[in-house]
């Protein structure tokens, strides 16, 4: 019954989109993570060390259902954008977005769909932005539930003796698909 | 949260169908004239069962020119919804306009994309261009189809079998869903998204036993009654004039009657009511579903061979026509009082959100009901002055009252046609035509708009057919 009402839902959408036109899905994933998420205090973290990371999300979230059945994704991207304020020491990051169809165990043990590298400096704020395509990404958000991470790794190995701290805040994480028709 | 969309199934579907069906009308003489009826412009048999007896006019039997369909053989949509031309709303235009008058303007095709944005607490459907689909009001679909039957006439008596089907939908979006859908408003929080449907659907078999017949007749001061019998010429080698037998110009006084009671023999008779829709929650999407769903659904049943069986009743087409100083009152009235007796199932269905499926029960078996063909009315007035005919009529049935106006004057050989009517929307369209006549044929052509598509745009089409007089 569920997925009967599943194809009801996309029949009209389908109708309109039939032919060489198509349903564009645009999901605001950052609107998914918890607000005391977006934006998070990070450190201190010891300098010399690498490989230290950060869980700063992880969320399971539903979604439309039955997108994937009846449609064929054409693409599907991510914009990203993030804040470091970074307030002492000196570090490379890696900035890394992970989202999965609910069914993965781990949200974290799967290949992250973007990894943004930031660096950091003392007293300075890292602003990145990047945009990245992905068919795992498109897979991941036309099911009905898709689990949603975010990790950050630090190697602070240039800092010496100085312990990186300061705050990230996530400022934008909107994924596009667009879908055709696929009954 | 994704429980939203049978809801947005149903009110596509609703939109996908054009209002209370404006019948494309092949017959190039009545277009011109606006459609309206007159008892000598073909329409005779449908509007008013004493045109039967009133002798021919002009123009008795219209033969149409199907032009569109060179047109559409030209410009045939694509049927393959593989095909990236591949359009739904052009398929569901050609149902409500088959290709058989040429389409000279259409609505600009729906199309376009798609788009939906999502947010936890975030939903907006933009439709696009379908979003032109989606009705402003409730949707009335439906009438009264009496299809082709069989008989044959004795006189002023007749005898025939026809087919009926009676068909009504009602469709109605509630506001909040309507905004979403057609005003791409978001969705929100803790609001309900419905929708109600009342459909009936029914089949009939019509046995007709008929009488038209002429029930009072005075001629026009000075002459004699020249209505019946051979007609003679003048003595001096001269044809006879048909119109001194013509009630319609001949200035006469002559009343005309029908009537044609009806045994029906029901087929099969269904009809649902149903309310439904999805209860947002605190969230639109979390990390839990929290849309509540909600339907209840009320069928009635009755079909030959099913549960309950045939159904029997009576109905009646009745009508009256006057001519008085080449005015003409006609007055018609199909399917009057006809109703129909079934024993009828009756089930309840209302939907679990917890199993997630329908749980229906039955609430009444063979029980008595009673469901009426609704009545179609017919009002029309006509004068005819020399070559010029000036006519009106008002058409009531279940769905809508409509008007046509409609005008003909002869130059000669050739006519002119212009008119006028409400659609089942009560919009105005206006139409006019021409027509050449050959002795005892002619061809006219008419030209009318329309809003007979999915859009309910204006369009507009040119119809062409034969006239034998």
């Amino acid at each position: 019954m569920r997925r009967w009402f599943v194809v009801l839902w996309m029949l009209p959408l389908l109708a309109a989109g039939c032919g060489d036109r198509s349903l564009i899905l645009t999901v605001d994933v950052l609107s998914f993570l918890d607000p005391a998420d977006v934006s998070q205090a990070y450190g201190p973290i010891p300098g010399g060390l690498s490989g230290v990371t950060v869980d700063v999300a992880s969320e399971e979230v539903s979604l439309l259902q039955g997108i994937e059945d009846v449609t064929q994704v054409s693409s599907a991207k991510l914009a990203i954008g993030a804040s470091f304020d970074n307030t002492t020491g000196t570090a490379s990051a890696s900035f890394r977005i992970y989202i999965t169809p609910a069914e993965s165990a781990d949200v974290f043990s799967t290949v992250p769909i973007a990894d943004v590298p930031v660096s950091l400096t003392p007293g300075a704020v890292t602003n990145v932005s990047t945009e990245v395509s992905s068919d795992a990404l498109a897979q991941a958000l036309v099911q009905d539930k898709a689990k949603i991470g975010v990790r950050i790794t630090f190697d602070t190995t240039a800092s010496g003796v100085t312990p990186v701290q300061g705050t990230e805040t996530i400022t934008l994480l909107r994924a596009t698909v667009i879908t055709k028709k696929d009954l | 949260m994704i429980r939203i969309g049978w809801l947005v199934l149903a009110a596509a579907i609703a939109g996908l169908l054009p209002g209370v069906a404006d019948a494309q009308l092949l017959n190039a003489r009545r277009l011109g004239m606006g459609g309206v009826a007159t008892s000598d412009n073909g329409a005779a048999r449908s509007a008013n069962i004493a045109f039967r007896a009133v002798p021919k006019g002009e123009g008795y039997g219209s033969i149409p020119l199907p032009l569109g369909l060179i047109q559409f053989a030209g410009d045939t949509p694509e049927f393959d919804p593989d095909d990236p031309d591949f359009n739904i709303f052009e398929i569901l235009d050609l149902v409500s306009n088959p290709p058989l008058t040429l389409s000279l303007s259409k609505p600009r095709e729906v199309s376009g994309d798609i788009s939906i944005f999502v947010g936890r607490d975030s939903l907006l459907v933009d439709l696009n261009d379908v979003r032109r689909t989606i009705p402003k009001e409730s949707m009335v679909n439906g009438g009264v189809y009496h299809l082709f039957g069989a008989g044959f006439g004795i006189k002023n008596f007749f005898v025939q079998a026809q087919p009926i089907v009676h068909v009504r939908n009602e469709f109605d979006l509630d506001p909040k869903l309507r905004g979403a859908l057609r005003d791409a408003e978001p969705f929100v929080s803790n609001t309900r998204y419905g929708l109600t449907d009342d459909g009936v659907a029914q089949a009939a078999l019509a046995f007709q036993v008929g009488l038209a017949f002429r029930a009072y007749y005075a001629p026009a001061p000075g002459s004699e009654d020249v209505s019946q019998g051979e007609e003679k010429g003048d003595g001096d080698g001269d044809p006879p004039d048909p119109r001194a037998k013509d009630p319609r110009r001949n200035g006469s006084t002559a009343l005309y009657l029908g009537a044609a009671p009806k045994y029906l023999f029901g087929m099969a008779y269904g009809q649902v009511g149903g309310d439904g829709g999805v209860t947002t929650g605190d969230t639109l999407f979390g990390s839990s579903d929290p849309v509540a769903f909600d339907m209840v659904a009320v069928t009635r049943y009755a079909a030959v061979g099913e549960a309950g069986g045939m159904g029997h009743g009576y109905g009646a087409d009745l009508g009256a026509v006057l001519f008085w100083n080449n005015f003409e009152l006609g007055i018609g009235v199909n399917d009057a009082a006809s109703e129909i007796h079934w024993d009828t199932t009756v089930r309840r269905h209302v939907y679990s959100d917890s199993l997630n499926e329908f749980v229906s029960t039955v609430q009444a078996v063979d029980e008595a009901f009673t469901s009426r063909i609704p009545a179609t009315t017919t009002i029309n007035v006509a004068k005819r002055m020399g070559p010029t005919t000036v006519a009106m009529d008002v058409v009531d049935n279940e769905l809508y009252t409509g008007v046509h106006l409609g005008a003909e004057t002869w130059l000669g050989m050739v006519a002119l046609r212009a008119g006028a009517y409400s659609d089942s929307n009560g919009r105005w369209q206006v139409a006019g035509g021409t027509g050449i006549r050959f002795g005892g044929i002619g061809l006219d052509l008419a030209v009318a708009s329309n809003r007979r598509n999915v859009e309910e745009a204006s369009a507009t089409e040119l119809s062409a057919s034969l006239t034998l007089y």
